[in-house]
């Protein structure tokens, strides 16, 4: 009896710091899989009643609770159940929890780099598909399709036309100011009429390092040959005409700057309130920053412009942007045949359904990435964004910054620059010293 | 029934400490040796590959100069939040448990004299204990709003010019991180030291008293070192503390201006997260971890020694 006691005792210890290290281990093995709690099991075995079921990994945080409603709406005209998950940390940490733990996401809502980062070895391969037909915007990898674009989302100035007008009397054109000479025209007779500093420069190091400061890789023919030549130290960036041109615009911003005292408490809440009510006409950003404006009951009259520069390369006439945020679709053993299906359909849905259109476009407020989506864009923003991409007057994203460069040159270089703690020249080494540092990703 | 047998000795532990061992095991050490061996790889955190690379992350943590800069300034902030923690601590504690002589008439008409708290000593004792209780993040964000815009807001109203927010500085980040880490765990730490100072026997004290110490003498050499455990103590849960902190920092500061108030622990989690190198990022987690307990067992093995009893 006693003995029996005994073996129960150590085979339940054993049972028990097995199962442990199971679910902790590996998360290639299969039996882990099984061990493990795994959403996607158990999502598998509710499905078994009444179609499939899918989960949606969102990195969009604000359109979270139309997604969530979108996906009530598919349940009843489908039967397939959809369940949304939000962010709740980075992309890249929130995934590697779901891989390890064996419960992937069926479908997952991740920025560009990601997608070529993990794509080969996570993605489904979604050659075969319609809506590929109908995008300019799809990522591919060798011959294969892998990233379904969210949205179109471009980098620009935005402007409170109403605000402007009130001080000029006349109607804001913006086509009229592409050159930072009359821009700044422009800026002096807003301060001569009362608007004594007509800019915000949000410190964030996102939106100094990945968004402006990008724009002097991307605004060029080859902007691989470029930051490989900044990599081997033939080139440097202080003598580059589009640095040059881009910083002489930026300097124009950081004078006129309503927090020029303290730019680093400029943060992107503050800032676009001010735009949003008027009391500055300019702010550099992009048609995702409508979510913030909208909550600052902003007039109708706003929109988004090229960044003025004194240049003849034509890219002060055109945005900077393109498909923004992807779906794959999970690979994985993880994930069924008929889940994998299932998420094509939500995606097919998307782009051919009117009630999946009028997701993405009227509740979402997204500028669709899809020619056959002929919804017009709600907020103005997004509506600025359309008519440049209908026009094909969107220079191009780059996606593979190495992942460290915003906060590196953003959120340290850049913000010194903002605060006058360094100068041009100063900006400059840094620049160069960080790109010769740098490992450039292969692709 | 033999209690020296093996197996019930076996058995009693299993029952008692099966369940929290195996917990412990569970949740700490095997993550522990897990975490070991990905410092070996050049895994990116979701591929399926993991490479081994030998002993290449800890080269490029040892070589890694904005690692050793955030180690630098965790040092700073540690030594200086801990020093306001336990003076802060420690005063509170002595005046929440501060006794003081009252003479008063009772209803027959007597004099009497007492001993008692001051009024209100347990209201203070909660209040004190209170920032404790919200969550670092919060916390973190309700004290970036008080130096973003409450005190930016009373300053230009005061001098009806433009005066700089705190956190826009590199100094002045570090020193609101401080502010808000003083402020959250003093209150724990006051805890603590209330228990030593009532863990002290009156009689002892009294005894110095009356061979004719001033209280600041005896306070000196009779209760401060009967309290030696509880310094002990509080000072091996701020240091370990302060080391790790990573969700003040990323509430109040997120690292800015400039980088300059990212600590070490933040640095690891953009190592590991954000640029996707999570073994490096393993790699200098385990450094700070080997630091922080080098740290921390040293203050314990020296403060131990010098322990005395009543």
């Amino acid at each position: 009896m006693k003995n029996m006691k005994k073996v129960f005792a150590l085979g339940l210890t054993v049972a028990m710091t097995a199962s442990m290290l199971a679910g902790c281990g590996g998360s290639t093995s299969t039996e882990s899989a099984g061990t493990g709690s795994s959403a996607a099991t158990e999502s598998a075995a509710a499905a078994s009643g009444d179609g499939a079921s899918i989960t949606i990994y969102n990195s969009k945080m604000e359109i979270q609770t139309q997604l969530e409603d979108a996906a009530k709406a598919y349940k009843d005209a489908t039967g397939v159940s959809v369940e949304v998950f939000m962010q709740n940390d980075t992309v890249a940490s929130d995934l590697a929890t779901a891989y390890a733990s064996g419960s992937p996401y069926t479908i997952n809502m991740v920025d560009a780099k990601d997608i070529y980062s993990m794509a080969e070895e996570h993605a489904l391969d979604l050659s075969g598909e319609k809506w590929i037909g109908d995008t300019t915007e799809a990522i591919s990898i060798g011959d294969k399709v892998y990233g379904f674009p969210v949205c179109v989302e471009a980098r620009g100035l935005i402007y409170n036309a109403d605000a402007i007008k009130n001080i000029t009397g006349e109607d804001f054109d913006p086509t009229q100011y592409k050159t930072l000479d009359s821009f700044k025209e422009l800026i002096d007779k807003l301060k001569a009429g009362g608007m004594e500093t007509p800019t915000g420069v949000m410190m964030e190091d996102w939106s100094l390092g990945a968004h402006y400061l990008a724009m002097v890789y991307e605004e060029r023919e080859d902007t691989d040959a470029f930051l490989a030549s900044l990599n081997d130290g033939s080139a440097s960036i202080a003598d580059d005409a589009k640095f040059t041109s881009l910083m002489d615009t930026f300097d124009v911003l950081k004078e006129n700057n309503y927090a020029s005292a303290d730019p680093i408490s400029a943060d992107r809440e503050v800032t676009e309130q001010k735009l949003a009510q008027g009391e500055i006409a300019f702010m550099f950003g992009g048609n995702w920053d409508w979510s913030v404006l909208s909550a600052y009951e902003p007039t109708e009259n706003m929109g988004m412009m090229p960044v003025p520069q004194n240049t003849d390369d034509g890219t002060n006439e055109k945005l900077v942007g393109g498909g923004s945020k992807y779906f794959f679709i999970d690979s994985s053993d993880n994930t069924s045949a008929d889940q994998q299906q299932a998420a094509k359909d939500f995606l097919n849905w998307l782009v051919y359904d009117e009630a999946g259109q009028a997701v993405l476009v009227n509740d979402c407020a997204l500028v669709p990435a899809f020619s056959n989506i002929t919804l017009d864009v709600s907020d103005p923003l997004g509506a600025s964004v359309k008519s440049y991409a209908d026009s094909g007057s969107l220079v191009a994203n780059y996606n593979y910054l190495p992942d460290d460069h915003y906060s590196v040159l953003g959120g340290q270089a850049f913000q010194k620059y903002l605060a006058g703690q360094s100068d041009r020249a100063g900006f400059a080494t840094e620049i160069d010293d960080y790109w010769k540092a740098a490992t450039l990703s292969a692709h | 029934m033999d209690r020296n047998k093996m197996s019930y000795r076996v058995s009693q532990f299993l029952i008692f400490a099966g369940p929290a061992t195996l917990l412990f095991v569970g949740t700490v050490i095997v993550p522990l040796i897990y975490g070991f061996y990905l410092t070996f790889t050049s895994w990116d955190g979701v591929s399926k590959n993991k490479p081994i690379v030998g002993l290449d992350n800890y080269v490029a943590a040892f070589a890694d100069k904005i690692y050793w800069q955030s180690m630098g300034r965790t040092i700073f902030y540690s030594v200086f939040s801990v020093i306001f923690i336990n003076i802060l601590a420690f005063a509170l504690a002595y005046l929440v448990t501060m006794e003081v002589t009252v003479r008063q008439k009772d209803k027959n008409g007597k004099k009497t004299v007492m001993n008692r708290g001051i009024w209100g000593q347990n209201f203070f004792r909660a209040g004190f204990f209170v920032p404790n209780l919200i969550g670092g993040i919060v916390l973190g964000y309700v004290w970036q709003f008080v130096f973003k815009r409450a005190l930016v807001s009373l300053g230009n109203a005061i001098t009806q010019g433009n005066v700089p927010s705190l956190l826009a500085t590199s100094g002045g980040a570090m020193f609101c991180l401080i502010l808000v880490s003083v402020w959250q765990y003093a209150g724990y730490m006051m805890l603590i030291y209330v228990a030593g100072f009532m863990s002290v026997p009156e009689d002892l004290k009294e005894a110095a008293l009356i061979d004719g110490c001033t209280p600041a003498q005896a306070m000196k050499n009779v209760t401060i070192p009967l309290m030696r455990s509880s310094f002990v103590q509080c000072l091996f849960l701020s240091i370990t503390r302060c080391f790790v902190i990573y969700d003040v920092n990323l509430s109040l500061t997120d690292g800015d201006p400039f980088g300059s108030s990212v600590l070490a622990a933040m640095h690891v989690y953009n190592q590991a997260f954000t640029y996707k190198n999570y073994g490096l990022g393993q790699a200098e987690a385990l450094i700070l971890f080997v630091v922080c307990a080098i740290i921390g067992i040293t203050q314990v093995y020296i403060g131990k020694k010098g322990e005395v009893a009543a």
